[in-house]
């Protein structure tokens, strides 16, 4: 399988060094994507001076924005599978492998999950998890994902296609949901995250209640509105 | 029954007058281009139903009494707030879609300058990148 590894980076020159030396070490075989994402802070110069393959959006379009690009590049590209990859050092690239042998064996989307053999701990920081679990389990009927906002997720072709062309799939939980509804097959793999190294995240905790309503707003009434794309999708190229 | 002249006449003066001050300034922001035309028809037609409506409040109490509702100036809430609900949300639709236009243009741009920059470069050049076991065969 030909994975590509999006790398969405948004000011993170001092974390993104340690992550690519990380890549390089534990999966060569495998390519990268560094999006660099409008930063402010010389990332894209970086990438340029180590030869570091990168793909520099022209301005700051967020997560979502950067991530669709890096995944665009790998739908045009012929990609297998891509794999969404923080730039700030909390992926481990040693669980890229064992997340894109699972996503062989017949997956849509493996998401590396920080809670399927670890429990996940009852904190306020794990509330919003709790409940856009909950959320999730809800609108599929009782699929269990227990970690909807781990952000290390691969994607097959047939996911990559729709994510990758069409509005309103942002890397995120309710398109998880959303994508189950429409028959996606996916599955949790324990992967463990580290710590920030450096630069700031794309979420200050802040944002995160208002991203918490949004996505569990958008997982149990936005949803039953749209159109399934993955289905179109497959029957349009079967 | 209604007393057709609801309103007296010094705040007649003043409606009139503020209606036709906000069609002058739209009419100017027209004239000074910035307003594409399409979207000023809106604010005209908006701009002289204000206008209609101060010079002639009988209207309002005509229909407010037509539809039994208890006070004209609810009819004329009711209708503008309405009608600018409805144009607040066309607004929206149109700035999401520019937000996704702006998002595909700038990946675009972005996909379009790699690949100029792919092809221009020496394929040796590409060694050291990620990029280069793209064209090979997969890693199975």
């Amino acid at each position: 399988m030909k994975l590509l590894i999006v790398i969405p980076a948004y000011n993170e020159l001092e974390s993104l060094p340690g992550v690519i030396a990380d890549l390089q070490t534990h999966c060569p075989q495998h390519d990268y994507l560094v999006v660099n994402d409008g930063s402010t802070d010389g990332t894209g110069a970086l990438c340029r001076q180590n030869g570091w393959n990168m793909l520099d959006l022209p301005i700051n379009l967020g997560l979502a924005g950067a991530f669709q690009a890096g995944l665009l590049y790998a739908w045009e590209q012929g990609y297998d599978a891509a794999i969404q990859f923080d730039a700030d050092g909390q992926h481990d690239a040693a669980y890229v492998q064992p997340l894109l042998d699972k996503l062989s064996e017949g997956y849509d989307i493996v998401i590396g999950s920080r809670f399927v053999t670890v429990k996940k701990p009852i904190t306020l920081r794990m509330a919003g998890s709790f409940i856009i679990s909950f959320a999730i389990r809800l609108v599929t009927g009782g699929v269990k994902v227990c970690d909807p906002t781990g952000g290390m997720r691969v994607f097959n072709r047939r996911v990559m296609r729709v994510l990758a062309n069409n509005l309103n799939y942002p890397p995120e939980p309710d398109t998880i949901a959303y994508l189950l509804r429409c028959g996606a097959k996916i599955c949790e793999q324990q992967v463990s995250i580290r710590e920030r190294t450096a630069g700031t995240s794309y979420f200050t905790m802040i944002k995160s209640v208002k991203y918490m309503a949004q996505t569990t707003l958008s997982i149990l009434f936005v949803q039953w509105f749209r159109k399934n794309d993955l289905k179109e999708e497959a029957a349009e190229h079967v | 029954m209604y007393d057709s002249s609801f309103i007296g006449w010094p705040l007649q003066v003043v409606l009139i007058l503020g209606s036709l001050l906000t069609i002058l300034f739209m009419m100017r922001r027209i004239r000074q281009s910035k307003l594409q035309i399409q979207d000023s028809i809106f604010w005209i037609i908006f701009s002289f139903l204000l206008l209609v409506l101060s010079i002639f409040p009988e209207l309002t109490s005509w229909v407010s009494q037509k539809l039994e509702i208890a006070s004209p100036i609810n009819f004329v809430y009711l209708v503008i707030i309405f009608v600018l609900l409805i144009n607040q949300f066309l607004s929206s639709v149109r700035i999401s879609r520019m937000d996704a236009r702006l998002q595909q243009l700038a990946q675009r741009q972005a996909l379009d300058e790699k690949y100029r920059a792919e092809a221009g470069a020496a394929p040796a050049a590409d060694e050291n990148t990620g990029a280069s076991a793209a064209s090979e065969e997969p890693a199975e």
